[in-house]
């Protein structure tokens, strides 16, 4: 049975008629409208109206675009998307006033926010850690079977943002943490099982003791960016950001900032450029970070000694984002959005190996890869905006392209597990196929079942064991869904407000998902 | 061909007369996801939302209520607009959805 979904409902365009009415009026100053903004819109928009997970909203970027149909996708939001209705949340005069500040406004400068400002951000929520509990204080056989997953909440802010953590061998949540603004990504201490880190859409940074569930310090380390990576000792983390554009590594006990780094260089067609922070990864291969430079198409390779030291690799790609290692952690898989390719890198030699093409706006979120027959196949997502939609398949060791698997749509994060048969793609295409889940058998290379999971179903994610998959459901599904991951019988679910990325804590064991936690042996000290 | 077509549709009709509720339980879900979700939750609303629950409410109250947004017999600014794009049929789908929901 295929009930069509509408899409942009007519409602919208009958209230876009209703409203043109109304009165006006604009009572506020740009000072005002712009806290307004930074209190409901920034953490997604971004702090300098330059767009972030979503688009600008700027002078230039609105030119053309009637207030009036502004002021209607604002109360209503948007179905399709994470934009919330703000009908009730905020007065009329307070929506007038923000879509005329944002049509008048251009993109705002690079805001300060110094390595001063990030240290007297810290707060300490448990001043004697040594008050903790010495082990978890719920009922757990190993720290891996924990999953944490980034619970949005509707607004992206608010009561419903939070990291929720599950045991993924019973499938019930262990705890939850409040981050006050939407949580973006979870990364686990792979020295110390009982620390984690979250960073929010916010920049800020909460260091979570997974074994009492709770936060014990945050940090606010820019206004926006997602970038996050800890080092293989445990003892750093790095973080990165769009707004503004810098990096920064602070020691993971205290939070501390300990170097901040300005992102810029030459681009790859020699353009001198200020650049967003994309991924930051530490490798289980060395003690240094990798961090992706999007605009500049550098990657930047950080060794944790005195002064903190940066080799830096030119000419990556154009619109660098997301990567994923291999090879014990020696070699990282970066995607360039506007190259359509990823480019293999060394992190020994500190040189580009090959760049292999990846389809079309490659996004490969955390990566995949998998050990068949003999061969190590790296698994490529990418959003697909073109006529061919495919997952990359690459042998990472010869690094070439095996196979372009077609696929219902575009795609944003692939999932792998050594004990699971199937490495599972997420359909995002904005239509019935969002709701969707494939599965590609690691051998045929082929899609062999789509599960129909609902609401907008996306970052699926491996237990730790390779027994169960985990998906989001997302914004318009409010639920994780639990399969089977042989069967793919639907086992449990849980609800949430407006999950999305979901991280086993057995990653810090695989590196990257699929890879058996023997592939690491000789990658260790 | 006409006949058949035709015996076709009776057959069909018959299957949805047979399975009445079921179907517009599901035509429900479907359009309560297309059109309150966003505001009043597929299941429920956000917790910092200012919009009420409709899970567990009771099926003809639903009805009335959205008839008279429609009809604009009772004055919302947001749902005259929201329940003016719905049918009958839609209306009697979503509340007969929302009512059989466990708030």
């Amino acid at each position: 049975m295929n009930t069509k979904i509408k899409r942009l409902p007519q409602s919208v365009l009958i209230l876009t008629c209703l409203l043109s009415f109304g009165a006006e009026g604009a009572p506020d100053t740009p000072k005002n409208m712009h806290q307004l903004f930074e209190d409901n819109c920034a953490s997604c928009h971004g702090s300098d109206l330059g767009g972030f997970i979503a688009p600008a909203l700027n002078a230039d970027k609105l030119k053309g675009r009637s207030s009036t149909s502004l002021r209607s996708l604002i109360m209503t939001g948007s179905f399709d998307t994470l934009m919330p209705p703000f009908f009730g949340r905020l007065s009329d005069d307070e929506i007038r006033g923000l879509v005329k500040y944002l049509q008048s406004t251009p993109k705002l400068a690079n805001p300060a926010w110094t390595i001063d400002d990030i240290k007297a951000s810290i707060k300490v929520y448990v001043k004697d850690e040594s008050t903790l509990p010495a082990k978890p204080t719920y009922q757990i056989n190993s720290m891996d079977d924990v999953i944490g997953v980034a619970a949005r909440g509707k607004y992206g802010r608010g009561a419903g943002s939070k990291a929720v953590f599950i045991n993924s061998v019973t499938h019930k949540q262990i705890g939850e943490v409040a981050t006050g603004t939407a949580a973006h990504i979870i990364d686990y201490n792979p020295a110390n099982p009982r620390w984690a880190y979250v960073k929010t859409d916010t920049a800020e940074i909460f260091k979570i003791d997974l074994y009492s569930m709770q936060a014990v310090r945050s940090v606010k380390t820019g206004f926006n960016g997602p970038g996050l990576g800890v080092s293989r000792d445990g003892k750093y983390i790095m973080a990165g950001s769009f707004v503004p554009h810098n990096a920064v590594i602070l020691n993971a006990d205290t939070l501390e900032p300990l170097k901040t780094f300005e992102l810029e260089g030459l681009d790859p067609d020699g353009k001198m450029v200020s650049s967003d922070s994309g991924m930051i990864l530490g490798t289980p291969f060395d003690d240094i970070f990798a961090i992706a430079l999007e605009n500049a198409g550098q990657v930047w390779v950080v060794d944790l000694k005195e002064g903190f030291p940066v080799t830096k690799i030119e000419k990556v790609g154009r619109h660098l984002h997301d990567a994923f290692l291999t090879h014990g952690g020696r070699k990282l898989m970066i995607a360039a959005y506007d190259d359509n390719i990823v480019a293999a890198i060394d992190l020994k030699d500190r040189k580009i190996i090959k760049k292999l093409d990846a389809g079309c706006v490659p996004h490969v979120g955390g990566g995949a890869a998998v050990e068949v027959d003999g061969r190590t196949l790296g698994f490529g997502t990418n959003f697909g905006d073109c006529d061919k939609t495919v997952v990359s398949v690459w042998d990472l060791d010869k690094m070439e392209v095996v196979k372009q698997v077609p696929v219902a749509g575009g795609t944003e994060s692939p999932a792998a597990h050594a004990n699971a048969p199937y490495v599972a793609v997420d359909i995002i295409s904005k239509d019935r196929r969002a709701r969707t889940i494939q599965l590609i058998d690691k051998k045929s290379l082929e899609v062999v079942k789509t599960l129909d999971v609902g609401g907008h179903a996306y970052f699926p994610e491996y237990s730790a064991d390779g027994k169960f998959l985990y998906v989001s459901a997302g914004y318009s599904g409010d639920e994780v869904v639990i399969y089977d991951s042989v069967s793919l019988e639907k086992v449990a679910s849980l609800p949430m407000e407006s999950p999305a990325g979901i991280f086993s804590h057995g990653r810090v064991r695989y590196m990257t998902r699929g890879l058996s936690p023997d592939e690491m042996k000789g990658a260790k000290p | 061909m006409r006949v058949f077509a035709l015996s076709g549709l009776l057959l069909i009709n018959l299957l949805f007369a047979h399975n009445a509720i079921a179907a517009s339980i599901f035509a429900g879900q479907a359009k309560a996801a297309a059109v309150c979700s966003q505001c009043h939750g597929i299941n429920r609303p956000s917790a910092d939302a200012p919009f009420p629950s409709l899970a567990g409410r009771d099926a003809a109250y639903l009805k009335t209520a959205l008839k008279q947004y429609r009809d604009k017999t009772r004055k919302s600014e947001i749902m005259n607009a929201m329940a003016g794009s719905l049918s009958d049929d839609d209306i009697s789908n979503v509340a007969t959805y929302y009512a059989r929901l466990k708030p």
